[in-house]
């Protein structure tokens, strides 16, 4: 996509206007504060959970439960692709699995992991990981199988063996793909761990989502909304330069 | 290197069909033949990525001294011009220090000096097959194989190209297995050139003597008394086979 110059400055600058004219609203009565909070409330709220210091102890067991089930989520899906890239019958057994797996909202195994793992974090990091292994797995496993047969010839006639094949042609493949959806993966970490506390749980940012709903607290909803987005923001900034660092050839 | 009465088949009919080739050492042999005759298979099978149907491939150098060039080549993306050169000394226990100082050496020869450290992608589709050109001779082999490697380049570029090779080759006394399109190519650079017939059941047509004298050069080959001719007849030869109907249906009768 081309972008034109500055398209951030208007940006910003639309978003402000947004802001100030549901603030305005707001003050002039014209919205209910129940159902849409003034921004000022919002920050309010954010304030106050940053204030109180009882945000951090949530924040904490969210961010447990995300990163832990994006990493275990990615290593295993990898995993699994790999070994059933190089085993047929593996690939005979997972795949059809997989495929199941990826044609349900995972999400909808919340409740049977709070059976099986508890209301604590292993089951938030269970459903993250079903979310990330499942994506994981599809786009390494048609990556290996599409791996480009010029490179791997080039190596064999260069006088590379397995080994190599592996370490420059294969892993840097795998690496570009994980690369490619790490975004998406991300976001289904966050998906996992925010869902999963919904569902059930003691901490975390969907507990209090869940809190914030059975309050009919409207601002304090808004306020982690905007949190978990900022959180993810950060993220995928953080993501794309590892990104950047690791595809620095494409 | 001798080819002798090789088959290949991809499927229920020969792509190429008894086919008889020789490259003695120092040589420097063309196959020209139709698009789709089956050149690209034949240096495929001699490398042994291609397991012919029938017929024997006599190699009277070590696998590792043969380089191959592909038609479609593809270098690492992911590794910039230097390493990839690098990568094939570095398979034969060469330090990467080394390895990287060589390719350097062999870049600057085939006039690529300060694009070494570009990444494929940042290079011209020229540029690319000059990299993996230099990827093969940094290996020295004695046997090279390659498969239109000059193709993707401008006139210009390719004639100092071409020029380079020639040197090189005569000068370290390589073999060359060539496949090409280009006729004054193969004139220009040849000691023998085959002529490939049309495909399925592909075989050698028909084989011409350069006698131009080493070493070469471009222009004054090019005015060498039997260059013209032999051009003529080539492109007649050629142009025949081009011509000629598949014989698709003569060889599905035979079979019934
Ligand atoms: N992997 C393959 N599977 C099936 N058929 C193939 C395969 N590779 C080549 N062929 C067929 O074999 C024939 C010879 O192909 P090849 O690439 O060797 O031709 P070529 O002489 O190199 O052609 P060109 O001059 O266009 O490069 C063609 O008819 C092609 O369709
Ligand atoms: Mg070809």
């Amino acid at each position: 996509m081309n972008k034109r110059p500055y398209a951030w400055v208007r940006q910003l600058a639309a978003f402000a206007i947004l802001l100030a004219i549901w603030e305005a609203s707001g003050r002039a009565g014209l919205l209910n504060p129940l159902y849409a909070p003034a921004p000022s409330q919002i920050a309010a709220a954010l304030v106050d959970l940053f204030g109180s210091g009882r945000i951090w102890t949530h924040m904490e067991a969210t961010f447990t439960a995300a990163l832990g089930g994006l990493a275990l989520g990615i290593l295993i899906g990898v995993a699994v692709a790999i070994v059933a890239a190089m085993v047929p019958l593996v690939a005979e057994l997972v795949e059809p699995v997989m495929t199941l797996l990826n044609a349900i909202p995972r999400v909808i195994l919340a409740p049977l992991f709070v059976i099986w793992l508890g209301i604590g974090t292993s089951s938030k990091v269970a459903l993250a990981v079903v979310l990330v292994a499942v994506l994981m797995f599809f786009t390494v496993f048609t990556g290996i199988r599409q791996v480009d047969q010029r490179l791997v010839e080039r190596i064999i006639t260069l006088g590379g063996g397995r080994v190599a094949l592996i370490r420059h042609v294969y892993l840097p493949s795998v690496a570009a793909w994980v690369m490619g959806s790490l975004k998406v993966a991300i976001g289904f970490a966050f998906t996992g761990a925010v869902v999963g506390e919904f569902v059930a749980a003691s901490r975390g940012l969907g507990y209090l989502l869940s809190f914030a709903q059975s309050t009919y607290n409207a601002a304090l909803m808004l306020a982690i909304v905007l949190l978990i987005m900022i959180v993810v923001l950060v993220i995928f900034a953080l993501g794309g330069l590892l990104e950047r660092r690791l595809l620095r050839w494409s | 290197m001798r080819v002798r009465d090789l088959s290949i088949s991809y499927g229920a009919e020969p792509v190429l069909e008894g086919v008889d080739i020789g490259v003695g050492e120092g040589q420097f042999v063309s196959l020209v033949g139709p698009s789709g005759s089956g050149k690209s298979s034949l240096l495929r099978a001699v490398i042994g990525l291609q397991k012919p149907l029938d017929g024997s491939i006599e190699l009277d150098v070590p696998s590792t001294d043969i380089g191959i060039l592909f038609q479609d080549d593809a270098l690492l993306p992911w590794k910039t011009a230097r390493e990839n050169v690098a990568l094939g000394l570095t398979f034969r226990g060469i330090k990467k220090d080394e390895a990287l100082a060589q390719a350097d050496f062999w870049l600057a020869r085939l006039g690529l000096a300060g694009f070494e450290n570009r990444f494929p992608r940042r290079l011209s589709g020229g540029q690319r097959k000059r990299v993996a050109l230099a990827q093969v001779l940094a290996l020295k082999p004695k046997l090279i194989l390659m498969d239109e490697p000059f193709a993707s380049l401008d006139a210009i570029v390719r004639a100092r190209v071409i020029q380079d090779v020639v040197a090189l080759v005569e000068r370290e006394h390589i073999s060359v297995l060539l496949v090409t399109h280009d006729l004054e190519e193969a004139l220009w650079l040849s000691d023998t050139i085959y002529l490939l017939s049309q495909g399925p059941h592909a075989h050698i047509t028909r084989e011409y003597n350069v006698p131009i004298p080493r070493p070469r050069d471009l222009i004054r080959a090019r005015k060498h008394p039997a260059f013209a001719p032999l051009y003529e007849k080539l492109w007649r030869d050629l142009s025949r086979e081009v011509g000629a109907a598949p014989r698709l249906v003569a060889s599905d009768a035979d079979a019934a």
